[in-house]
């Protein structure tokens, strides 16, 4: 492994995340290339933690646009502020100024609302980190607007000419992949996709965010989770749900896992209305083969260890 | 560096979609990591060539043994990673190309039986309600051109996005505003603004088998046609297996390009098809078939605005077991499950086919698809 590929690891270790190796690789081609970083994966796989992370190593600041559905350039972008800019058209008209004047005049910076995608084109103090969240849930008309500036990181506004970056803006897309994001973007982009944890990083996930948690309450859950997306789900739970659940079982004060207390909890992992109902459906045996699988291993490396 | 742009090719000709600029993406990404570490290689190269999870296993399998050939060179060749690579399950590559039409017809690949109608004879109003497997050779090209007409009627919905109009709509202060400013900050017109009306997005799953031969050739040219209305529609072919054909359908696409090229990526792809599955004829298998689309495609290609469209009679001698999950996990997930049956354009049909039987709690509409009229009749079912 490079040098600085394993520094990195390192570092966004020691800031809570635990990485692997291809997420370490694929954030430092991102830094070193200059190019965006475009994350998918199952929603809770730790997309958003990275650019949060990044931006804490980087000590700047995390600028996020959050996508929907109708998301449109005066929310990404920018917007003209029209009640002030209406109130400074009646004061320069009782002040009598020319029509021309008062155009420069209600057209300046100070009359623009700054959203994300500017701010992060127009940051003074060193590149922040862009995130921008949810791309899939954009329309594809914003996604090839996206493609524009994420080329160029220049943005032009008519009224006030075109504004280019001082510093490019380190940017994370994240897209839970709900739809296909267009070729165009993503050949723009880093491709990252990060994968469900491997019963070891999972239990080091619960080690750094879960201290409290015992050694073998972060094995036996972490076992669990993973037999638990074995099985056919429509909504296969993560990491964050994973979390949720160990707060959840030592709020309870469970040291272990038992039928009674993940019969009861459930509801923290599984988060699709049919899957729980499937798997209660199927019955307390087929809780007590997820536990066996979440124990069986356990006795196995007790065994051999 | 060589390698890469061998790389590169390699992954193109099992499928993967790599441009030029990829392999631009992906030396630079070389340069950044330790080579020495194969590992680290090869998450570069992922990244760099944005491998996507469903081309992730061919990738991982082609890196095996395109390094092990490279080391190769420098000292033994290391036999068990070339025999993994070797054993790797190759759907994509089309062994021998078997025909698809029956065997013994001599009309070609793509050939539908005789009717014995003059060419030119058919008036549209005949040749709506004239059956597909009863449609003579001569009049697939009137027919053609009315499925594309038709597909143009496609139905729309509105985005949620807006844009500037000039009749009625909501009021565009932004636009008003600028407007205003010419006379002196008085508003003498409103700007309004409205949603654009949205073309749907369709997912078809077409059943190429036996049984279905004499209307999978119809079925696949609406479909096409559909694909020039609604761009961005998906359409998979399925019998024992499933292949993707939109990479396919999108080369006879292109503008300028007549009917004829059209034609010819269809008869490849079908070709390419029946290559892929020896066993053409032996029937389908729904259910593996919807399985292996849901666990591939689903995700990516299903949103709940998707209209997803499964052709075929529903004549299955597979393992139906995992169907109703399968029909299940599309129905959960898409704006509406349309399934087409050639065999209920019959008045006396009803859906007892097993495969049928199975999966129509799961489907939304179960409409005829046996002429031009009931395909006609799905028009307004497809709006995003």
């Amino acid at each position: 492994m490079s040098p600085e590929v394993s520094r990195l690891l390192e570092a966004m270790e020691a800031e809570g995340y635990v990485a692997d190796p291809a997420i370490a690789t694929a954030v430092h081609l991102s830094r070193e290339m200059r190019r965006p970083l475009l994350i998918e994966g199952d929603a809770g796989v730790g997309k958003t933690e990275i650019a949060k992370v990044l931006s804490r190593l980087l000590a700047t600041e995390l600028i996020r646009l959050q996508c929907y559905e109708g998301l449109d350039v005066s929310t990404a972008l920018y917007e003209w502020n029209y009640q002030r800019q209406l109130l400074r058209l009646r004061l320069a008209e009782q002040e009598g100024k020319a029509a021309g004047e008062i155009e420069d005049l209600i057209f300046g910076r100070d009359y623009l609302l700054e959203r994300p995608l500017l701010r992060a084109i127009t940051r003074h103090e060193g590149p922040p980190v862009l995130l921008i969240d949810e791309i899939d849930r954009a329309d594809e008309g914003f996604e090839a607007f996206l493609l524009e500036v994420l080329s160029d990181f220049q943005v032009t506004i008519p009224e006030l000419g075109t504004l280019t970056a001082e510093h490019v803006p380190h940017v994370i897309l994240t897209s839970n992949r709900t739809r296909e994001i267009g070729d165009a973007l993503r050949r723009r982009c880093l491709y990252l996709y990060i994968e469900h944890p491997t019963v070891e990083k999972e239990v080091r996930v619960l080690r750094a965010r879960v201290p409290e948690a015992s050694e073998r309450l972060a094995e036996e859950i972490a076992r669990f989770m993973h037999a638990l997306r074995e099985r056919r789900l429509s909504r296969a739970p993560g990491v964050a749900e994973t979390i949720d659940w160990a707060r959840a079982l030592l709020t309870l004060h469970s040291d272990h896992l038992d039928l009674e207390t993940v019969e009861h909890t459930l509801g923290c992992i599984l988060k699709d209305g049919n899957d729980l109902r499937e798997i209660r459906e199927r019955g307390r045996g087929e809780l007590t083969a997820l536990l066996a699988a979440a124990r069986d291993l356990e006795e196995t490396a007790a065994a051999t260890g | 560096m060589s390698h890469v742009a061998r790389f590169a090719r390699a992954l193109r000709e099992r499928g993967v979609d790599v441009t030029l600029a990829d392999e631009a993406d992906a030396l630079s990404a070389l340069t950044l990591v330790d080579l020495a570490d194969r590992s680290e290689a090869r998450r570069a190269l992922a990244c760099a060539l944005k491998i996507r999870p469903r081309d992730r296993e061919v990738f991982d399998a082609l890196f095996h043994r395109w390094w092990s050939l490279r080391r190769g060179t420098a000292g033994p060749p290391q036999a068990p990673r070339q025999k993994r690579a070797a054993t790797r399950p190759a759907p994509r590559q089309a062994a021998k190309p078997v025909p698809i039409g029956r065997a013994g017809e001599q009309e070609g690949p793509l050939a539908v039986p005789e009717g014995g109608r003059q060419p030119g004879y058919s008036p549209d109003a005949t040749l709506r309600k004239k059956a597909f497997d009863e449609c003579s050779p001569a009049d697939l090209a009137a027919m053609e051109r009315l499925l594309a007409r038709l597909a143009l009627r496609l139905a729309t919905r509105p985005s949620r996005r807006r844009v500037p109009t000039r009749g009625a709509g909501e009021p565009d202060l932004r636009r008003s505003f600028r407007g205003a400013v010419a006379t002196g900050g008085e508003l003498l017109h409103l700007a309004r603004r409205r949603r654009p009306t949205e073309l749907p997005r369709l997912v078809v799953l077409c059943d190429t088998s036996g049984s279905m031969d004499p209307h999978a050739r119809f079925l696949l040219s609406f479909l096409m046609a559909l694909r020039r209305v609604a761009r961005g529609s998906e359409v998979f072919a399925f019998n024992t297996a499933l292949v993707r054909l939109t990479p396919l359908l999108r080369m006879g696409l292109a503008p300028g390009r007549g009917l004829a090229r059209a034609d010819l990526a269809l008869a490849m792809a079908l070709d390419r098809l029946a290559g892929a599955v020896p066993d053409w004829s032996g029937g389908t298998r729904i259910a593996e078939c919807l399985t292996e689309f849901v666990e591939r495609y689903l995700d990516e290609l299903v949103t709940p605005k998707t209209v997803v469209i499964i052709a075929s009679d529903g004549l299955d001698r597979g393992d139906l077991e995992s169907l109703p999950s399968a029909m299940g996990a599309i129905h959960r997930r898409a704006r509406r499950v349309l399934w087409l049956n050639p065999l209920a354009g019959d008045s006396r049909y009803e859906p007892t086919a097993r495969a049928m039987a199975a999966a129509l709690p799961y489907v939304d509409r179960l409409l005829p698809a046996h002429n031009l009229e009931s395909l006609e009749r799905l028009l307004p079912l497809l709006a995003a």
